[in-house]
């Protein structure tokens, strides 16, 4: 099977996951019908009102009509309004969403790479020195961080590194608030006047990139980027020491497998060198496996950053689901846990055409 | 006739079970030969044996936790107290005694725990080996609804789940089942698929034996055990799961419910926030411990399992 083909036929099999995706965020918006009614009623609870809502959803048709009309509204971006308070009217779900995204696909991007950085030569030593005392040390590890409670881990860190810690020294020290000091960065007093940043401009929509740490970079605001750094650092670290440990033990078992194959042995008897063998020969093929449980360590990464978002008080998703959540605000809801489930199905489809793309032998299924 | 008939099932009965039990024997030689599985095992039966009894040394309510507003004649809701000879693990926001809410807490974390692990074990063992076995379009629609369900973030789905249906106890096991089944389809099902083509499996169907004889008394039997694996390494992912749910407010029940994750909870949302937790560090740590301890365990258990069962490992 060609390239091409693997990759097409892998987005059609996309197609049922998805709908069935929608179909759950359906089942899950109109359950408590009610709730979403008086939800967009806001604080008018009038039947004209409420007819006037019915109509706008399409919620008099049957059940079928109004899956299609979810379905469409969906993925044509309708995906309709947070809910109204008395000093907020409720903006598009989607603005919302542009304004959260950026900072948790930070988050969980630099955990990713502190995850892979973790575990990649953990889990080749480990397999290279099996069952001595660098295996039996390295599996410790990894199970001990693997069974952190992530908010628990999220909270020692904030004692350790928290304002007025004995620990650590000052300029290493943060309260765990955001993103960055605000106040301090992106609020410039000039000539009698306050003014934004360039890159802190309308809450962070216009931004080139949306992701802080680039963006100071690109305006060369030096200050507010090693502080925007430091801000990211600390949570980015729970985020992926605590998934690590999962990551480690698939490494280990695969490059386990692919030592003890024939090849590996030809190797080694026609005398190429042991680091060579492990590196050339053993190493790539452990990881065209490993790539596939990606999909799922992700899915157990970005829990892990809904929770240290919670904690580290980070403007992104997970804080949006926690407020949605808090103040029954249904339709935010509703989007992140879909906007989650997206980010986890294309990342599944990422990992699997790579490991095509990297191991022919994949497409042949 | 049919009196010897039921004789010899009977005795077949036993020699079945009997080889059972010495298969347990020689699982249970080999996981004693490994420190960090005795150790695992031996805390894991600590805390199952407080969870069970542990109510009878507790006063109050078994739900809630104990709340001691005055104590030598100061107001403490608002001031934990350290540990001390009365309060072993001290007080937390609140005025509730940690102490008392860790070892009621053993028995709902693990109660719940074992009431989802058990049941979403039980359920992607029944869907995955009739998917497994059948096999066909069957097979196919299973598989891509656990594709659905592994697609979402547990914890997103449930936050979602307990803010829409309800915080009661029924909507979350419901929520933790709803995500919990998949795993073991899967695994179940990849069992079975290699299982199904043996020559026993065969012989069977040749006999005239139904699905349903082929599927209980030869397809599960056979393809449990990477269950088990899993049943103890998820027990202690359910735990996490669940403290996590309940730090974050979305647990079962009020303010006061005596789970390990809403200790902490209690902590940092209770008085002025996170970094409040830095003036009274036993509030945080000691919860999370007892929680860290309890899973770190379960997991020695659910390797040490993995690799004895696995016969490949063994040797």
């Amino acid at each position: 099977m060609k390239l091409y083909v693997y990759i097409i036929r892998r987005l059609l099999l996309m197609i049922p996951v998805l709908l069935g995706v929608v179909a759950i965020t359906f089942a899950l918006s109109h359950v408590n019908i009610n709730l979403l009614i008086s939800e967009y009623e806001g604080r008018i609870h009038t039947p004209q009102a409420r007819q006037a809502v019915i109509n706008a959803l399409h919620l008099n048709g049957n059940f079928l009509e109004q899956y299609l009309y979810y379905v469409v509204a969906v993925f044509t971006g309708n995906w309709g309004y947070t809910a109204p308070s008395d000093i907020d009217p409720g903006s598009p779900v989607v603005l919302e969403f542009m304004r959260r995204f950026p900072p948790t696909a930070e988050l969980a991007i630099v955990a990713t790479l502190i995850m892979v950085a973790l575990s990649l030569p953990l889990g080749i030593l480990s397999a290279v020195k099996k069952d001595r005392l660098v295996d039996q040390a390295t599996r410790l590890i990894a199970m001990f961080f693997y069974s952190i409670p992530v908010f628990w881990f999220g909270l020692i860190i904030i004692l350790i590194i928290g304002p007025g810690s004995k620990i650590v020294p000052p300029w290493l020290q943060d309260s765990g608030t955001g993103q960055l000091n605000f106040q301090q960065y992106a609020i410039i007093y000039k000539n009698g006047v306050y003014t934004l940043a360039p890159w802190a401009v309308q809450g962070g929509l216009s931004r080139p990139t949306g992701f802080l740490v680039i963006d100071t970079a690109l305006y060369g605001d030096w200050p507010a980027f090693l502080d925007a750094l430091k801000h990211l650092m600390y949570p980015s670290i729970v985020v992926g020491v605590t998934s690590f440990g999962v990551f480690v033990r698939y490494l280990r078992s695969s490059m386990l497998e692919t030592l003890g194959q024939d090849f590996i042995r030809t190797a080694k008897s026609k005398g190429v060198p042991e680091r060579y063998v492990i590196k050339k020969h053993a190493r790539r093929n452990s990881l065209g496996p490993t790539t596939t449980i990606m999909g799922l360590t992700i899915a157990g990464l970005l829990a892990g950053v809904v929770v240290t978002e919670n904690i580290f008080g980070w403007p992104g998703m997970g804080t949006w689901l926690y407020d949605a959540a808090v103040s029954d605000d249904l339709v935010s809801i509703i989007a992140t846990t879909f906007v989650f489930t997206i980010v986890i199905v294309i990342a599944n489809l990422i990992v699997d055409i790579l490991y095509a793309y990297l191991d022919p032998r994949v497409r042949l299924e | 006739m049919s009196v010897n008939n039921s004789n010899r099932e009977e005795s077949e009965f036993v020699r079945s079970l009997l080889s059972r039990f010495e298969s347990f024997k020689r699982t249970f030689y080999f996981l004693t030969r490994s420190p960090l599985a005795v150790i695992g095992l031996a805390i894991t039966i600590f805390y199952i044996l407080l969870g069970i009894f542990g109510d009878f040394f507790v006063k109050g309510n078994p739900w809630t936790m104990v709340q001691i507003l005055e104590y030598k004649g100061q107001y403490i809701y608002n001031t934990p107290l350290p540990p001390s000879s009365t309060f072993p693990f001290g007080t937390t926001y609140g005025g509730y005694d940690i102490f008392n809410g860790i070892i009621k807490g053993a028995r709902i974390d693990e109660g719940v725990a074992a009431i989802i692990v058990l049941t979403g074990a039980l359920t992607g063992v029944i869907l995955g080996s009739i998917a497994g076995y059948f096999g066909g379009i069957i097979d196919d629609i299973v598989m891509r609804v656990t594709d659905i369900f592994l697609s979402i973030p547990g914890l997103v789905l449930l936050i979602a789940f307990m803010a829409i249906l309800g915080r009661t106890l029924e909507i979350l096991v419901f929520g933790f089942i709803v995500i919990w089944w998949p795993g073991y389809t899967r695994i179940i099902r990849g069992q079975v698929l290699s299982l199904r083509e043996l020559k026993y499996v065969e012989a069977s169907k040749a006999a005239g034996a139904s699905a349903f004889r082929i599927i209980t008394k030869h397809l599960i039997p056979n393809a449990i055990y990477p269950v088990f694996v899993q049943v103890s390494l998820d027990f202690g992912n359910v735990i996490l799961s669940l403290a996590t749910l309940d730090y974050l407010g979305f647990g079962f029940a009020g303010q006061n419910l005596a789970e390990w994750g809403n200790i902490i909870g209690l902590a940092t949302h209770g008085a002025s926030g996170v970094l409040s937790i830095e003036n009274y560090p036993w509030t945080v740590t000691i919860p999370g411990l007892i929680i860290l301890i309890f899973v770190l365990s379960l997991n020695f258990l659910g390797d040490g399992l993995r690799d004895v069962l696995d016969p490949k490992m063994r040797r």
